[in-house]
């Protein structure tokens, strides 16, 4: 290159052009932060469960199909541990720029913060909502030997046998044990809780009959029930489930006012621009309305929701108040 | 006869040229992951599922599947040429595997290994085809009073994994036994040790434990060792093993198997169990057991044997029930479902082509590892004339990166690298670091079913020698303790005698 | 009256097993304990605990009667230098990316043996970036933040 001396014309347009390249060089490396061009990059979603769980299967079906239409890659980041908690208190911490959000459950945004005297995270003020994803009633199943065919007669079983029958759950602080605390207090029976690390475990023992009942989620005792190993009594939720449309729900068989649905929805880190949320929103909407997840998910007795941020901030809302009401009434604690 | 039926048509599913093609991707996907220090089935399984989503269902499953039990081959090549066990069910081959490294005899142990699993493998996949249904109702057989009882024998199991001192292990054991408390009280929820840390809310990973204990302290004390100009390793001598070799191994292969089959039905410790049992077993019975520990080629023929065929036996209560039995069971209920297969026991008569065919895949799995495996002997055993000087950043670069992605969690490489820290103290104190990862595996399933037995029997102990099971295994444990501990006491009294 | 430590390697590991039983009690009683019929969180914190406070007692007045080997010296440089790549790696993943966390603790590493020679690091620092940007990143997916941003 030839030396020039800085005071030439042609240099100082040099240097101009120069600054101005650089400009809007860094001009373009925000573009990520703009939300016109949202998503330039990959898309992280944390799933604060080990892989293969319900979270992490809807997680990785609903990314590929909203990858496929954003045109970016959708990461899954699986951070178990602590009930979900770890993995929620990271997405919370995360930069709200809409490149990671959270697969949130009922555990990390409804029940955990009514359970937990510590929280790392604060379940309203630390998320935006995105969207609901589906929601999952639990299933009343017992062991087929059991002598009560439907939840009346559990009812008059557990009262006349008290401290004999066993319910066992995934462990303490799921929604499964609180579902069976819930309905000691409902029904005014007296029942021991055995709890598991896990459905799996719990589903093999009350199979083999160590324990006598379970209010399991419904994705993992439909196949039992539908094979015979488990008679179902009932759907915890405040609807009939489409895929066992001949099972009343507790509440219509003998606890009215008992209710209890499972449910997974998305959060952003609080912060997010509206413009970013409501692209995913979108997004997420037209992969959860897409006929083959709906179909799929429909046949695990998932069902698919959908709408919009708004409908989702306000049934969270709701679904706090009702879950600090069941661990308040039902004396559940765990330290 | 319906088997025959049946595996016909398994095999013309497994046998076409894609499902072929997707088979081997698997094993040598899944080989090359177990020889990984850290990264399991689990993590690649997770990562690969989406891809498998164009995939019709059949050949997603055998691909999936032949990462799992390809991850046991792999698992066995870094237990025995970096003493670094790739899975928690090669920690035993370790012990004589590395022993066998160190004399030169690398090729001889990873071949036995290779070999005793392809047999493994074959006679498990038969029983699979056989027995599958009713050998998932042995899984119900076992309630927690059976569990703990099951717990206690291989804990007595671990005392005779002890090499030197007795006493020692036995406190090692007990260590490793409070280890594995940390974490949440699966019966309370009560939070045990974690010091306010959220990353302990569910226990230290096994994967941790192993690695520090295992792969960075040997690490360290390689380092110190060839400053010392102190010679690690021996000449390569030749590749295959001897004639003798052989002979010694063929009927530890055999037990192996039946026990790792068994074994691996059991949801839970299924694996693990099954090759620390086999190794014990091995060394009870032979006639000069103090060659365990130093390069007895048994020692890695009935672990890997073990091993192997409890990879594919764990598969039954998945395919017959459609409950997971493990991590990577729980996973391929996922894939499953996402390919639109509910799991559950009407798989079996619903879909007997993907029954069927997955059964015939991994026998064919299984001959295409030994086929694939034989001759990457040579491969890495080059590996280990490597200057060690390059070698070790690599390992401890896999080891960190391997425990990262356990949990995506720079945590648990911190833990490991007390655990590093321990495992060095205790070399050179003279502590061996198995029994600890045996107690650290069992001990909480110990406490767990014997308090869960507790409480379903209301407080009343005698469930524990009441029911059938639980009583066989109690006093198979006795007895084993007695065998134990007779001959050191009878020892002492000479010692004692002669003074 | 001198008591000679006959087996130090003993003492050292009984005085090890005697301090972990000794936290292990401490922090047990610190959970409800219950009794044998109804076993609290911290029953089996207390009593294996004991039991290894007992037992690492026993070791080390075993090793005042039964003679030992000596302890070895501990090989500073190996140690310190091992575990600190380690650690660098484990702060740094997270916040500087795996390509400075890769580069730190191979550097750090490396210097661990005396048989290291500069270049060679040099070349084996970049095989493995290309391992763990090329084979753990983009080809196992694993989810590393590359750079510091």
């Amino acid at each position: 290159m030839a030396r020039r001396s800085a005071s030439e014309p042609g240099m100082i347009m040099r240097i101009a052009n120069f600054r101005l390249a650089i400009g809007m060089i860094i001009a373009a490396g925000m573009q990520p932060l703009l939300a016109q061009d949202y998503p330039a990059k990959t898309i992280r979603i944390i799933v604060p469960y080990t892989p293969g769980g319900t979270a992490d299967l809807l997680a990785r079906t609903m990314g590929q199909k909203m990858a496929a239409s954003v045109g970016q890659q959708i990461i899954i980041d699986n951070r178990p541990g602590a009930g979900g908690s770890i993995g929620a208190d990271l997405a919370a911490k995360s930069a709200p720029d809409g490149y990671t959000i959270l697969m949130g459950t009922v555990a990390t945004h409804a029940i955990n913060p009514n359970l937990y005297p510590n929280m790392p995270y604060d379940a309203n003020k630390d998320f935006a909502p995105i969207v609901l994803i589906a929601t999952l009633p639990n299933l009343l199943v017992v062991n087929p030997s059991t002598p009560a065919k439907n939840v009346k007669e559990l009812i008059a079983l557990a009262k006349a046998k008290p401290g004999e029958l066993a319910f066992a759950s995934a462990g303490n602080g799921t929604s499964q044990h609180l579902s069976g605390e819930l309905f000691k207090k409902m029904a005014g029976v007296d029942m021991i809780h055995i709890p598991y690390k896990g459905s799996a475990p719990a589903l093999t023992d009350l199979i083999g009959g160590q324990v006598q009942l379970m209010f399991d989620n419904i994705s993992s005792s439909l196949p039992q029930v539908r094979a015979g190993k488990l008679r179902a009594l009932a759907v915890t939720g405040p609807r009939r489930s489409p895929v066992l449309p001949a099972l009343p729900t507790v509440a219509e068989a003998g606890l009215p006012g008992f209710s209890i649905t499972s449910w997974f929805a998305l959060f952003a880190p609080a912060g997010t621009p509206a413009k970013i949320l409501i692209r995913l929103n979108k997004e997420a909407a037209k992969a959860i309305a897409s006929k083959d997840l709906q179909q799929q998910w429909m046949d695990q007795g998932l069902e698919p929701a959908g709408g919009t941020s708004d409908q989702l901030a306000e049934f969270r809302r709701i679904e706090a108040a009702r879950w600090e009401k069941i661990v308040r009434e039902s004396g559940a604690r765990v330290e | 006869m319906e088997l025959l039926a049946n595996l016909q048509l398994g095999f013309g599913v497994a046998l076409t040229l894609q499902n072929l093609l997707y088979c081997f991707t698997g094993v040598l996907l899944g080989t090359l992951i177990g020889v990984l220090p850290g990264i399991g089935p689990v993590a690649t399984i997770a990562m690969l599922l989406p891809a498998t989503y164009a995939l019709p269902p059949v050949s997603a499953l055998i691909m999936l599947a032949g990462i799992y039990y390809g991850a046991q081959y792999g698992g066995s090549t870094t237990a025995i040429l970096v003493n670094i066990p790739g899975e928690s069910s090669s920690v035993v081959t370790c012990l004589d595997g590395y022993a066998m490294a160190r004399q030169g005899r690398a090729g001889a142990a990873l071949a036995v290994a290779a070999l005793g699993s392809f047999f493994a493998g074959t006679v498990s996949t038969l029983i699979l085809a056989m027995f599958a249904p009713p050998l998932a109702e042995i899984a119900f057989q076992f309630g927690p009073a059976e569990y703990f009882s099951l717990m206690v024998l291989g804990l007595i199991a671990a005392i005779v994994l002890a090499r030197g001192s007795l006493i020692k292990a036995i406190a090692m054991i007990v260590l490793g036994l409070l280890l594995g408390l940390v974490g949440a009280d699966t019966n309370t929820g009560q939070f045990r040790f974690t010091f306010g840390l959220p990353q302990l809310a569910d226990g230290i990973g096994f994967v941790v434990v192993a690695m520090g204990l295992f792969g960075f302290s040997e690490i360290i004390i390689n380092l110190e060792r060839r400053a010392k100009r102190e010679v690690v390793m021996a000449q390569i001598k030749s590749l295959m093993p001897t004639r003798e070799d052989f002979a010694a191994s063929w009927k530890a292969v055999l037990r192996g198997t039946g026990i790792g089959a068994l074994l691996g039905i059991l949801p839970g410790g299924g694996a693990v169990l099954g090759s620390f049992a086999a190794y014990t077993l091995e060394k009870r019975i032979a006639k000069d057991p103090s060659r365990f520990g130093k390069g007895a080629i048994e020692g890695v023929a009935a672990p890997e044997s073990a091993n192997n065929a409890g990879a594919q036996t764990s598969f039954i209560p998945l395919l017959t029930l459609g409950i997971p039995s493990n991590a990577v069971m729980a996973l391929m209920v996922g894939a499953m479902t996402i390919h639109g297969i509910i799991p559950g026991p009407q798989v079996m008569t619903e879909r007997p082509e993907l029954f069927w065919g997955m059964i015939a895949s991994m026998w064919i799995g299984n001959l295409l590892l030994v086929i694939l495996n034989l001759p990457l002997i040579g491969i890495w055993v080059k590996l280990l004339s490597v200057p060690y000087r390059l070698l070790y950043p690599a390992i401890l670069l896999f080891c960190c990166i391997g425990v990262y992605s356990l949990n995506n969690s720079a945590v648990d490489v911190g833990l490991a690298l007390l655990f590093g820290l321990l495992g060095y103290l205790f070399i050179k104190l003279d502590c061996e670091p198995a029994p600890l990862l045996l107690g650290f595996v069992l001990g909480p399933m110990m406490e767990d079913n014997l308090r869960r037995a507790m409480r379903i029997s209301r407080g009343n102990p005698e469930v524990f020698f009441t029911r059938p099971l639980s009583l066989a295994l109690l006093l198979i444990a006795l007895a084993l303790l007695i065998v134990v501990v007779l001959p050191v006491v009878r020892k002492k009294r000479e010692e004692a005698f002669q003074e | 009256m001198k008591v000679r430590i006959r087996s130090p390697r003993d003492f050292c590991a009984g005085v090890i097993f005697l301090l972990f039983g000794l936290c292990a009690v401490l922090m047990g009683r610190g959970y409800p304990v219950g009794t044998a019929r109804n076993m609290g969180a911290g029953y089996f914190p207390v009593v294996l605990g004991a039991l290894l406070v007992l037992l690492g007692t026993v070791i080390s007045i075993k090793s005042l009667m039964i003679a030992g080997e000596k302890l070895e010296n501990i090989g500073l440089r190996p140690m310190l230098l091992v575990l600190l790549a380690i650690g660098v790696f484990a702060g740094s993943v997270d916040s500087l990316g795996i390509v400075a966390a890769t580069t730190l603790m191979t550097v750090i590493g490396a210097a661990a043996s005396p048989e290291s020679r500069w270049r060679e690091v040099v070349v084996l620092t970049l095989v493995l970036l290309g391992l763990s940007v090329g084979a753990f990143t983009y080809g196992l997916g694993l989810p590393f933040k590359l750079l510091p941003f």
